[in-house]
């Protein structure tokens, strides 16, 4: 069972490696999925390995939840792209300074 | 065996998924990811999850490859074949800790409730349909709010 944990959390932590270095909109969305996925992955094989199906009748209401956020996420991406043109974000965060400083 | 080579693979594409430079591969990797999670939640006996997971992945990976194409600007330089090859390797290297520690499939310890059984006597359905509700609700409010902000201008 531990190994499952191991692979879960590998996976957490390539997510959050990219969360934190990616300056892509689409690769800090990647991001957030494959730590979305790695939590799901232990939860699965946990509620498998103890025998308790409740488990995984809960997780598909994680999906849909999980749908809906991504969702979300993907049109404020969009929105964010077209409004400044770039999906860098360290260019937006200069963008959103500048205006800042000349109000 | 098999559960090796999936947990191995997992873990590869998931590297990919992040260091590619290209958006459309990036999703291409992302796509091979939900596929292998999905082999192995069948393997663990988790068969309806793992249904719902590929039925989610379709949706999201179709959504991601028009907006991976809205939002990408082609990159000047393209990833180089030793770059890829290098991600590789250390995605084979991270999956190391998980293949060699003995995977063994948990469905293998048994099950003592059946899914219809948790969905229906132990009202499970209950939480997933106030779940949709609560959704459904919170959209309804957001397209509400947009229609009002729409009217105001």
């Amino acid at each position: 069972m531990m190994d499952f944990v191991i692979l879960s959390l590998t996976m957490i932590a390539i997510g959050i490696y990219g969360l934190l270095t990616k300056r892509h909109l689409l690769k800090v969305f990647i991001s957030v999925e494959l730590i979305t996925m790695g939590a799901t992955l232990n939860f699965v094989m946990l509620a498998s390995s103890l025998g308790k199906n409740l488990g995984q009748a809960f997780l598909i209401l994680a999906f849909s939840t999980d749908t809906a956020v991504s969702g979300v996420i993907l049109a404020l991406l969009v929105i964010a792209c077209k409004k400044y043109g770039t999906s860098d974000i360290g260019e937006i965060m200069k963008m959103e300074q500048e205006k800042e400083a000349e109000i | 065996m098999i559960l090796e080579i999936l947990s191995a693979g997992l873990i590869i594409s998931v590297c990919l998924a992040i260091f590619l430079d290209e958006a459309v591969y990036a999703v291409s990797a992302l796509a091979a990811a939900f596929f292998f999670t999905s082999f192995l939640y069948v393997l663990s006996g988790a068969i309806f999850v793992a249904i719902f997971q590929f039925a989610v992945g379709v949706g999201t990976l179709a959504i991601l490859f028009l907006s991976g194409e809205m939002l990408s600007e082609k990159p000047d330089k393209k990833t180089s074949l030793g770059k890829s090859l290098m991600v590789v390797t250390a995605g084979a290297l991270l999956s190391f800790p998980a293949v060699f520690l003995s995977l063994s499939s948990p469905a293998t310890v048994g099950s003592d409730i059946q899914f219809g059984e948790a969905l229906w006597n132990l009202r499970a359905v209950d939480v997933v349909l106030q779940g949709l509700v609560i959704m459904t609700v919170a959209l309804g409010t957001a397209i509400i709010l947009y229609e009002k902000k729409k009217g105001e201008k």
